[in-house]
């Protein structure tokens, strides 16, 4: 991780939003990243990975029924409608709000009505279950996961933002 | 140790549902026995000084907090000498699809100190040492007054512990664990080279014995560096005491490495009871706490 992170004396929300813009992200860089996420051990094991496929990156759009702040996991329920006309809800669990904090998360990011296009693994079993990778708001503001990081990158905080969905779009 | 506890409870409670004197006068000789005990005098204001004057001394284990960057999972590379019983456990043992982590019950020690993802802090006062571990919401408590152990702690999940420092390592020894802590009792290495990337994968959970004894000899590598080595003392599980590779921790300074608080309220995971796999409570909030 960037070791310049490690050394800046605050981290503020304000901080985080400029340096995401002037970030950009070259797409092996990602796929560093998801190979690092992959195979470094990952940190949060209050989370089973075990009901979704970390090998899948999924990107469903649709509107926030529900926004739980709370540990050992958040929520997110959207209401997904798909190309035939029908909606889905769908439930993604994302980290411990300790963990998203420090990477830039607010509670008051996300408010239920907002429409929202989250990066998921989605589950292997096929019902509309993921956990959650990348959140775009409709503002521009993107807000990764911590989920699978190392140690140093929860403490340093994230150092690479896609500014686009990465998966593949569910219809 | 806790089961021997139960019995004298239930006597006592018994004698007291019945109400006789008798039991009355029994129950206010054993409070008189048990304040005895307890003969605490208040340190002067210059010993307290002193006290705080011997802290100042002390490696720094307090500016910040400490995250950990070591596997979740403790991998037992080298095997240990398992008993009869805890090999026999390991033969039979099936993973459970997911992990204990399926209520809001406390992992307790001392798997509380390998789960990471967030932060620990140490404070210090004389005579205690405490330990925050934000990511089960707990502190624990650490006896450096130069005490012994209680004879028979009552179990919890953090256990009874009591530091002395052997030069800059802070040695901590802890007994009285509830039975109900989560104990990694081994590894099975052939799930890892499935390419797993599960930070439990093929991690044994197990019971440990009502005297599990935890010493953790904690030091600094360096300014930035916590070491924790542990050696886990059961002889229900190992012959021997198994001494547990050191677990790595690195100081965070800036503000978003600060403790916060910790609640477990809201936990949808859970263990199907007829399938035994783990689900998501996906419909209702909170419904499996």
């Amino acid at each position: 991780m960037d070791d310049a992170e490690h050394a800046a004396p605050t981290y503020g929300k304000q901080a985080f939003m400029i340096n995401m813009q002037r970030r950009t992200v070259r797409p092996w860089k990602l796929a560093v990243v998801a190979l690092a996420a992959l195979w470094t051990q990952a940190v949060d094991a209050h989370h089973s990975f075990g009901k979704f496929d970390m090998t899948k990156l999924v990107t469903v759009s649709g509107t926030v029924r529900e926004w739980t702040w709370a540990n050992p996991h958040t929520w997110l329920i959207v209401i997904v409608k798909k190309a035939n006309g029908t909606t889905e809800q769908w439930a993604l669990v994302g980290s411990s709000p300790n963990m998203m904090s420090r990477w830039g998360w607010n509670a008051a990011d996300i408010k239920v009505g907002d429409k929202v296009v989250v990066d998921i693994h989605p589950g292997r079993d096929g019902t509309a279950i993921g956990s959650l990778q990348t959140v775009f708001l409709n503002n521009g503001k993107v807000l990764a996961d911590p989920a699978g990081s190392t140690g140093q990158a929860l403490a340093g905080g994230p150092s690479q933002l896609p500014t686009k969905p990465q998966g593949q779009p569910y219809k | 140790m806790s089961d021997m506890a139960t019995p004298r409870f239930q006597r006592t409670a018994n004698r007291f549902r019945r109400g006789s004197a008798c039991a009355l006068g029994a129950l206010a000789l054993w409070a008189h026995v048990a304040h005895a005990d307890d003969t605490a005098t208040p340190k002067s204001a210059q010993q307290q000084a002193q006290s705080w004057a011997d802290i100042a001394r002390l490696p720094d284990f307090w500016q910040g907090t400490w995250q950990s960057i070591s596997p979740i999972a403790d991998d037992f590379s080298t095997p240990p000498d398992y008993t009869p019983s805890a090999r026999d456990y390991i033969q039979h043992y099936k993973p459970a699809e997911d992990s204990p982590f399926t209520n809001c019950k406390p992992l307790g020690m001392p798997f509380v100190q390998n789960i990471g993802g967030m932060p620990m802090k140490f404070f210090q006062s004389p005579g205690m040492i405490a330990l925050y571990i934000e990511s089960s919401g707990m502190t624990r408590f650490i006896h450096t007054d130069g005490r012994q152990h209680t004879e028979q702690p009552n179990p919890s999940y953090l256990g009874e512990s009591i530091g002395h420092w052997e030069g800059d390592t802070l040695v901590v020894d802890t007994t009285g664990l509830d039975r109900d802590t989560v104990f990694q009792m081994g590894r099975d290495q052939r799930a890892l080279v499935q390419g797993d990337h599960s930070p439990i994968a093929g991690v044994i959970f197990g019971p440990h014995g009502p005297n599990l004894r935890i010493v953790e000899r904690m030091r600094l590598v360096d300014f930035n560096t916590l070491e924790i080595q542990t050696t886990l003392f059961d002889d229900t599980v190992f012959n021997q005491p198994y001494a547990l590779p050191a677990r790595r921790f690195i100081r965070g300074i800036e503000r978003r490495n600060e403790p916060q608080e910790w609640a477990c309220t809201d936990n949808r995971d859970y263990l199907d009871p007829v399938t035994g796999k783990l689900e998501l409570n996906v419909k209702d909030k909170a419904e499996n706490r």
